[in-house]
């Protein structure tokens, strides 16, 4: 479950989010659509962490993870490597330096749910964008999240491979995770999301 | 006939010829006049250059044809030159990591640790190598473990920089990814910056070893072993033709070394 109420946030004087408001209950699939700078990337990176809210309250039950537009997996490193580092949260440091079997393990279980078990001992950066945005989902998976954000996942994305993140994205949520998607095509939005929440330029 | 208004406007709007402002004339004198300066204090003179040139000439008589009879030992002492910048270059690693990870802002978010490492990097790197080695020798005594030493403590320096600068510019989105996961800042750095960045630090390692190779040169003349120690012996014996084969092996190393280094570079795709 996720549950955001009055999130503010301005950066310099200028108003961004302005008592931003989002419930979205498991099982559930939310499309966040708006225009460019309407705040859906400093909505969804408030949640995470990445940014500091200036007030409002964020409810998170479990773990959020989050998915990019830019994808932002290590391309030098594996596949494997790349969901592995999905745990890090919960390994001590003397234990990540190289990723535990029982984590491999794990993760292995991660990239056959997208799909890309055979694909696990490759360097991300050979692999396509559609590909490499499922081994971020199975990132967010080792990292045992219930709640997945993602921010433009298919925006980069060609039709085919937009189709085949949204249908494993919208599994997910039929498997009881909380998905929220910012899209940028109301049709993708029309097509697989539960509910969509327009959000307005401040 | 008349022009048309329009017509005029671009005749009028050809721009004119400026001459440079009083600026760019301060600015020549200014520069012209460090010149002057910098010539008297240098005490240049081409003209003492001139008188001089019999003592020259003599000496190109005296030193060749070339010595060979020392190219053994100087072939020998050429390889400890070799070693000396070999370990000091690896030795420094340790030092130059710790320090990287520390004063880049990739790495290290405490403002005063990013201080505190970039201080100590401006210092190593701010010390030239061969005043170390002097230092060192009066530590440990005239011989190529000074040499190392000194090179140790500037290289740490130099490298640290290079390598933080390299880290610096390593895409931050793979840091937040992690951060995401609640990854902690050394986690980061060993999972999302170090294997980004690792060829650019190998390519920065091979051009320092490089660089080192040649420097432990120098440090041979202050009485840090190897071949430059040989050619600083030379030279005081008055046995220039012996230091002209020296040089020829200097010649040697330096293009086997950067002929290597550049291809493993290639390699790299560094
Ligand atoms: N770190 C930041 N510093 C300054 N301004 C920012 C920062 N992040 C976002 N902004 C600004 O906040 C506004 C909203 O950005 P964003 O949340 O990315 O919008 P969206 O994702 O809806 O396009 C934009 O005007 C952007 O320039
Ligand atoms: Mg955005």
């Amino acid at each position: 479950m996720l549950a955001v109420r009055g999130l503010r946030k301005s950066f310099g004087g200028r108003t961004v989010l302005d008592g931003f408001d989002l419930r979205v209950e498991p099982g559930e699939f939310v499309a966040l659509l708006g225009p460019n700078g309407s705040g859906k990337s400093t909505a969804l990176r408030c949640v995470v962490g990445l940014e500091t809210p200036d007030g409002g309250e964020i409810d998170v039950s479990g773990n959020a993870a989050m998915v990019f537009q830019k994808i932002h997996l290590v391309g030098r490193r594996t596949a494997l490597d790349n969901v592995c580092s999905g745990a890090l949260g919960r390994l001590p440091l003397r234990r990540s330096l190289f990723c535990p079997h029982d984590v491999r393990d794990e993760a292995m279980r991660c990239l056959d749910r997208v799909g890309l078990a055979d694909r696990a001992l490759d360097r991300c950066a050979r692999l396509s964008g559609g590909q490499q945005q499922r081994v971020a989902i199975a990132r967010a998976l080792c990292q045992r999240a219930s709640v997945i954000l993602a921010d433009e996942p298919v925006s980069a994305l060609d039709p085919q491979a937009a189709v085949q993140v949204m249908e494993l994205l919208v599994d997910l949520a039929g498997e009881g995770m909380t998905v929220v998607a910012v899209l940028h095509q109301p049709e993708l939005a029309r097509n697989y999301a539960h509910r969509i929440v327009e959000m307005v330029a401040q | 006939m008349t022009l048309a208004p329009s017509q005029s406007n671009t005749m009028r709007t050809v721009p004119r010829r400026r001459w440079p402002s009083a600026a760019v004339w301060v600015t020549v004198a200014v520069i012209l006049a460090v010149h002057v300066l910098a010539w008297q204090a240098t005490e240049f003179s081409p003209a003492a250059l001139i008188a001089g040139w019999e003592g020259m000439a003599d000496f190109l008589a005296e030193s060749l044809p070339p010595d060979l009879s020392v190219l053994g030992k100087s072939l020998e002492a050429a390889v400890i030159t070799l070693y000396i910048g070999l370990l000091g270059t690896t030795f420094s690693i340790p030092s130059a990591l710790v320090l990287a990870l520390l004063a880049s802002r990739a790495t290290t978010s405490a403002a005063w640790a990013q201080q505190a490492a970039r201080a100590v990097l401006s210092f190593l790197r701010s010390v030239p190598d061969v005043v170390f080695a002097l230092i060192f020798v009066t530590a440990v005594g005239l011989g190529p473990f000074a040499g190392v030493l000194a090179l140790v403590f500037h290289n740490t320096g130099v490298m640290g920089k290079l390598w933080a600068e390299a880290m610096d510019e390593s895409d931050r989105g793979p840091r937040d990814a992690l951060r995401v996961t609640g990854a902690s800042g050394p986690q980061i750095a060993l999972h999302a910056v170090l294997p980004t960045v690792l060829p650019s630090l190998a390519g920065l390692l091979l051009y320092r070893l490089d660089v080192n190779v040649r420097s432990s040169l120098v440090l041979g003349l202050v009485g840090a072993g190897g071949i430059g120690f040989l050619i600083n012996q030379s030279i005081k014996l008055f046995r220039f033709d012996e230091m002209v084969t020296h040089i020829l092996v200097v010649l040697l190393l330096v293009v086997v070394v950067d002929q290597a280094s550049a291809l493993v570079r290639k390699r790299l795709g560094a």
